[in-house]
């Protein structure tokens, strides 16, 4: 899990230390799937550039919110980016009346990667291998996993819509996660 | 792997995913904030579950943001700093007489326990509700005080992005009556869970840190109950309350 990370590391203090060049710097490696992310959750650009633009943000405006020692600062970014993008959504899904969430979930493999990016290896090279390794899952735990993290959904609202048991949703839920820290393994 | 643990690690993969719901998360919250710190296996669970989160975020793909996007950041960020040389620093800011609810999202917070004294911590603790104030994107929202509590004991709810934690500050703060303190509701759908240990003010003054999800709730409610007791809704039939909807 650490490649990659020392150089994120880097970037990172020197923008806690007031360094522009770095923000930018960490803008071009981590925006693209900062962006992809937040329109995969959110379905709509304006509120997707509203995502990235307050997790970035916020990355200047708290730094210290990362702690190297709890991990990469790739995992710390992108759920950041990622618990934007989900609470936006429920609170755009309070504002209106509540939405079929299930009738914008597309395949993982909805986005791919734009011709104008030119990517880091290391990322294309992780996107590869995360995605070989939500392919390998059993298609009901892979379903739960989609729901949850790209379609911002609950678990209760989860078990709703598969009419499942709750228990169920979490049960699979766990197993999804352990089978994919064991396909990802050593590097998470 | 005990079931106490097999629990734990259902949670905290749910927490990963940001799909808990309003109980459990609380429970996740309560959780990283006062046994995953000092569980080894737990602490282990938890930082690979967000990595594996992280990495989840690279199968979405890989899109080009906006070509105005970065510019738009950077008009932020002068905003939000004055300069972007010395982003995290400005002047004093007075906190107002009144109550103050500072709502904010994001990260893994730190924990009271941590701080070395209460004094440290509520120092510390009122800089982070001075620093949340302090930033762009905050929104205040008045929190009106329900019947039979003093009027100009108002709180004021202010929502910020990028740190889940909720803040309490008040300088204002009528007593309960004897044996009553307080309790704060975070309510989702009319459904409302309690919300950290009940509080009392000291001479009117209250400055507490709770480590919550915010955005999972729609309405904050503050109540005054039996001390010690566990409610498991909110008091209706008489006390001090402030309520408001979260933005």
């Amino acid at each position: 899990m650490q490649e990659g990370n020392a150089f994120d590391v880097e970037l990172h203090r020197r923008v806690a230390a007031g360094d522009d060049e770095a923000f930018d710097r960490l803008y071009r490696r981590y925006g693209p799937a900062s962006y992809a992310l937040a329109l995969r959750v959110t379905r709509q650009p304006t509120l997707a550039e509203e995502v990235v633009q307050e997790a970035f943000l916020s990355l200047w405006r708290t730094p210290e919110a990362f702690d190297p020692a709890r991990g990469t600062f790739r995992a710390f970014f992108l759920s950041l980016v990622h618990h934007r993008a989900v609470d936006t959504v429920r609170r755009e899904e309070r504002l209106r009346s509540r939405t079929q969430r299930a009738q914008n979930l597309e395949p993982v493999r909805g986005e791919d990667v734009a011709e104008d990016v030119v990517e880091d290896a290391d990322l294309v090279r992780r996107r590869e291998r995360i995605r070989q390794a939500l392919d390998a899952l059993p298609a009901e735990q892979r379903q739960v996993i989609e729901l949850a993290y790209f379609g911002g959904a609950t678990q209760a609202r989860i078990a709703e819509e598969l009419q499942i048991p709750i228990g169920t949703v979490k049960t699979r839920t766990l197993a999804a996660m352990r089978k994919l820290r064991r396909a990802l393994s050593p590097e998470v | 792997m005990t079931a106490d643990h097999e629990r734990i690690e259902e949670l905290l993969a749910g927490y990963a995913l940001r799909s808990l719901d309003a109980e459990d998360a609380a429970l996740a919250d309560r959780l990283l904030a006062e046994h995953v710190p000092s569980c080894p296996s737990c602490r282990r669970a938890a930082s690979e579950l967000q990595e594996i989160a992280g990495e989840l975020a690279l199968a979405a793909g890989s899109l080009a943001p906006p070509d105005l996007l970065l510019p738009r950041i950077h008009r932020a960020t002068e905003r939000a700093a004055g300069s972007r040389g010395s982003p995290h620093r400005s002047p004093l800011l007075v906190l107002t007489a009144g109550l103050v609810a500072l709502a904010a999202l994001g990260g893994l917070s730190v924990s009271l326990g941590t701080r070395a004294s209460e004094a440290e911590a509520q120092r510390g603790t009122a800089l982070e509700i001075l620093s949340v104030m302090r930033s762009p994107g905050t929104t205040p929202v008045g929190l009106d005080p329900q019947a039979g509590t003093p009027a100009g004991t108002g709180f004021v709810e202010v929502s910020a992005p990028d740190v889940r934690r909720l803040y309490l500050a008040s300088d204002a703060c009528p007593d309960p009556a004897p044996g009553h303190a307080y309790q704060v509701w975070l309510g989702s759908d009319g459904t409302f869970v309690p919300v950290g240990e009940m509080f009392r003010p000291d001479g009117g003054v209250v400055l507490l840190e709770l480590v919550v999800d915010v955005s999972r709730h729609d309405e904050v409610w503050i109540t005054e109950e039996v001390a010690g007791t566990r409610p498991s809704s909110p008091r209706t039939d008489g006390g001090h309350s402030w309520r408001a909807a979260l933005p």
